[in-house]
């Protein structure tokens, strides 16, 4: 028996440390330990809700729009505000942007590095990498020049942001052409996940960190000019998309069977629901989340769907570092942090462990890709039985996919998926104006008030929720998605989803565990805001404990 | 030394990635004046790009150490969505990124090895976006069982140069608005507080443009010598002029045509945000100039105020944008009165005020002295304001306007 530690763990937002027990080269025990300290919900109180909306989104530099947006549902909710349709739609194109921007970067320049080597592609047979480019269906790039290109940054001697790389774990099973082939998108996506932000910058005035979504609308109102270049830009991004995602995604899980074998996790899935469908003010919240795009809902052991409901979700203490070991709903929490040490068998992280009806949940695309199949989402159920079937598995068998690579791969799915509607969204913003639809704003008529948004952001399902007074906050409170997969063990010792995932983990060499690398990547988290109420304690002792960036 | 690479063979990287002369020639302008050097350095700026960094082939990329502190990635998001040269183009070919928690291949010890490493062969170039946190002891933020503040002192003390990317890490940026649970502050006068003594560029903004990084970074590498900086370290190229100076509806103050609510047929006409409570009178930076996202657009070209969020005093992390400019969308200069804070509540009603109302006369003024003979069509008087006399801030002549020297040009 031997511990294995990544602490940092990398290309992921914000600072996160796994601690695994491992057995006879496979994972037997885990815990994961993050979190951030900086107080975001004392911030935003007393002051104005659409203050709110433009703070909170600083939780995250990676998906502000989800924050911004759910900020602004919640106020309206709070106020009574139905939006109009033309921000609903500008507030759908601005937060798909945001999620093809996340999606793109997330596969090829976070969680892609552990399967492709660019190094590696430096041996690669130009020619035979265009073979290979179409024997896979996927785009050529003008490898030859990218070759040379390696060549000179090789030739340097410097590593850049290879240095200290894991390539030579032997576990990296591409060939030199199939790198190579990766290696040029991993470049493009650079591109185009830039692209996609350029998108969110249009209609938001910048990204990240948006400007026009506000309790009530938008602040952005389109012109003609501004149409135009958003309709070339979503078909770019779309193309390259459509092209490239899926082909490179069945390509790495080619490499990579293994990859199926393990990383499974607890099995049960929320997802809160994103991209509004059309509504007005008779429409329950209820249905508007189960109407959606992507749509709400819980899903069981045995992928039986629920719709969710907001009375079962908790959060349980009794692992992280605040006092006592309560289990209750977000607002009659009292929580105060009480920092003790880095204990696997007491407390080990900020992380709450959000519970829903006594158990915890996986979230994220995978989990939304899952309720849309349930659903019965017509493009995602043709899609994911498709890639099933590609997989080498029967369509309808969702099981193939619980696993380190079904994760991966079932978010391109989603990718592609919110491409297409980007396109449509466009279409429908440009007839709406055409029909003579002028209206993108509605004043608060109230002051008082409480509101809580179900929403999504790409890492899954996020929860804001306010209380309004004399037009300041009183209270607010965030469960952020990493919040729900990276939680420790809940108040039975069960494992956590990230946890129970790396469990049965195999592992060669302890000091690089990429298969466990692997396996955190496919949850894509994001712990700078995983953990966000605190409070500053003074007379207790620090010296031991991980803090919220995760450490010993 | 080994052979430095060719101007032919650098234009032939660029023509591969297809990048023009033309446009190479135009960044290096961009590049040129927001060194400070105006556009006639252009040609020295090219020349330099030219003949050394990129494309070289020995050991001569610089190494910079990317730390976050207590960030959201925010500005390294931003770093991702440079225009030119792109992300891809500065890691490989201008900068060797020793570490960076979000772009590194590694992970975990590796990782911390590369930038010892990096630290004791010298001579590399911090950059640190996030919050400095002093809560706990420092204790608030570790990393590999050091705390965050440690890892900074010792990346610190062999800079450089110490760039602070980004608001919070100028002076602790929103984590250090009211109540400051962290007891979060900035670069500076953590460094400071400790007696380090290096040279430290701050670049505020939520995020920081990356372009203004960029500049800052070939500035050095190639020209050898760090921006001229103002009295807070801000490069004053970048930072020397407000918002309201360069702004794109700037024309629309002047003739008093404004914005009144989110959203709105004046929005449409692109009108100025001052009444929703823009800061760009009192914010100083080029955002207008630069643009965001490939220059795509920025903040108030997409209808949204200007927030002000390049408002950041290095030495006084209570004088925060946030602390500073909240609420957002009021004008709200008289409301912060000593240490008294008054912070009204909702959006309905947007400014009312007397400065308002004199603006709004200026620009009367300015149109009927005929100070602004070719501006956007003159309104006698505003559509919304005739639909909405208790709020409106336009003050009405009901006599025709014979005299032209009514209106108050003085």
């Amino acid at each position: 028996m031997t511990r294995s530690v990544i602490d940092p763990i990398t290309r992921i937002e914000g600072h996160l440390r796994a601690e695994m027990e491992v057995t006879d080269g496979v994972v037997t025990d885990a815990w994961i330990s993050g979190g951030c300290f900086r107080g975001m919900e004392l911030v935003v109180r007393d002051r104005t809700p659409e203050d709110a909306a433009y703070i909170v989104q600083r939780i995250c530099g990676v998906c502000p729009v989800s924050h911004m947006h759910s900020a602004s549902i919640a106020a309206e909710q709070a106020l009574g505000i139905t939006i109009p349709n033309n921000a609903r739609i500008i507030r759908n194109l601005i937060e798909g942007a945001q999620f093809l921007h996340s999606n793109i970067l997330w596969l090829y320049n976070l969680a892609g590095l552990d399967y492709v080597n660019p190094l590696n592609a430096l041996g690669a047979d130009a020619a035979d990498a265009y073979d290979l480019a179409a024997e896979l269906g996927t785009p050529s790039a003008d490898f030859v020049g990218l070759q040379d290109r390696l060549k000179k940054f090789a030739d340097n001697g410097q590593l850049s942001i290879f240095s200290g790389n894991w390539f030579d774990t032997g576990e990296y099973n591409m060939t030199p052409e199939a790198d190579l082939i990766l290696t040029a998108h991993y470049l493009e996506a650079l591109q185009m996940q830039s692209k996609a932000s350029e998108i969110a910058a249009l209609l938001g005035g910048k990204m990240p960190h948006i400007m026009t979504i506000v309790p009530g609308g938008t602040a952005f109102v389109p012109t003609a000019e501004k149409l135009d270049d958003l309709k070339g830009l979503v078909d770019e991004v779309y193309q390259w998309v459509a092209d490239t995602m899926i082909p490179d995604t069945l390509a790495i899980a080619k490499f990579y069977p293994e990859a199926t074998t393990f990383g499974k996790g607890i099995g049960r899935y929320a997802a809160w629901g994103v991209f509004e469908s059309p509504f007005d003010e008779g429409t329950s919240y209820a249905d508007r989340m189960r109407n959606r795009y992507l749509p709400a809902g819980v899903l069981d052991e045995n992928f039986n769907i629920s719709d969710p409901d907001e009375s079962k979700i908790t959060e349980y203490v009794g692992h992280s570092w605040y006092e006592g070991d309560a289990d209750l709903p977000p607002f009659e929490q009292d929580t105060k942090p009480a920092f003790t040490e880095y204990d696997v068998n007491d407390r080990y992280t900020w992380d709450k462990c959000p519970l829903y009806d006594g158990k915890s949940l996986e979230t994220g695309s995978f989990a939304r890709v899952l309720v849309a199949y349930k659903r019965g989402v017509p493009f995602v159920k043709q899609h994911v039985d498709e890639m099933l079937v590609a997989l080498g598995a029967q369509a309808g068998d969702l099981s193939v996919l619980q696993n380190t690579l079904g994760r991966t791969a079932a978010r391109q799915v989603e990718t592609l998926y919110i491409a297409t509607l980007m396109k449509e969204w466009v279409n429908e913003l440009c007839e709406a104006i055409k029909s003579g639809d002028s209206e993108y704003f509605r004043a608060p008529e109230k002051s008082d008030g409480e509101g809580t948004a179900f929403w999504e952001a790409p890492r899954g399902a996020l929860y804001h929720s306010e209380k309004v007074k004399g037009g300041k906050i009183t209270d607010y409170q965030i469960i952020i998605p990493s919040t729900w997969n990276l939680s420790p063990h809940d108040p039975k010792g069960n494992y956590g989803p990230l946890e129970q995932a790396l469990i049965g983990v195999p592992v060669a060499d302890v000091e690089k565990p990429i298969n466990a690398l692997r396996t955190v990547h496919s949850f894509d988290p994001c712990t700078a805001c995983a953990v966000h109420i605190v409070e500053p304690k003074t007379g207790k002792k620090f010296e031991t404990v991980t803090s919220p960036w995760g450490v010993k | 030394m080994d052979k430095q690479s060719t101007a032919s063979e650098f234009q032939g990287m660029l023509e591969a990635r297809g990048v023009s002369r033309r446009s190479f020639m135009k960044l290096c302008g961009t590049l040129a004046i927001m060194a400070g050097l105006g556009e006639a350095a252009a040609p020295r700026v090219a020349q330099a790009l030219e003949e050394s960094v990129i494309g070289a082939s020995q050991g001569d990329l610089y190494p910079v150490i990317w730390i976050e502190g207590a960030s959201c990635t925010g500005c390294t998001e931003a770093f991702a969505q440079i225009d030119a040269p792109d992300a891809a183009a500065v890691v490989l070919e201008l900068i060797s990124l020793n570490y960076s928690e979000t772009l590194s291949a590694a992970a975990g010890h590796s990782m911390e090895k590369a930038k010892e490493q990096t630290i004791e062969a010298g001579n590399y170039i911090l950059v640190y976006e996030g919050a400095v946190l002093n809560g706990w002891n420092g204790n608030a933020l570790r990393v590999a069982g050091k705390t965050g503040n440690e890892h900074l002192i010792e990346a610190a003390e062999k800079a450089t140069a110490v760039v602070a990317l980004g608001s919070c890490a100028v002076n602790g940026g929103w984590m250090a608005a009211a109540p400051n649970a962290s007891n979060a502050t900035g670069v500076q006068a953590f460094l400071k507080e400790q007696g380090i003594n290096v040279p430290i560029i701050n670049i505020p903004g939520c995020p920081p443009n990356p372009e203004w990084l960029c500049a800052v970074l070939i500035q050095y590498l190639l020209l050898g010598e760090l921006p001229e900086l103002n009295a807070e370290n801000k490069p004053t190229q970048i930072f020397g002029q407000t918002i309201h100076d360069n702004c794109q509806r700037r024309g629309h103050f002047e003739n008093g045509e404004f914005v009144y609510q989110f959203g709105s047929p004046e929005e449409a006409k692109g009108y100025c945000l001052y009444p929703l409570g823009c800061r760009g009178p009192q914010t100083k930076a080029n955002c207008g100039v630069v643009r965001y996202n490939h220059r795509r657009s920025w903040c108030v070209e997409a209808g949204a105020p200007c927030i002000g969020c390049c408002e950041a005093n290095p030495n006084n992390p209570g004088q925060n944008w946030i602390e500073v400019n909240t609420p957002f969308f009021k004008r709200h200069r008289d409301l912060n009165i000593g240490d008294f804070k008054f912070q009204p509540g909702t959006i309905a009603a947007a400014v009312l005020g007397i400065e308002a109302v004199a603006l709004v006369i200026h620009g009367f003024g300015m149109k009927a002295a005929g100070r602004v003979p070719n501006g956007a069509e003159f309104e006698k008087k505003r559509a919304w304001d005739a639909k909405h006399p208790e709020k409106s801030i336009g003050v009405y002549d009901d006599a025709p306007k014979s005299d032209a020297k009514k209106g108050g040009d003085e």
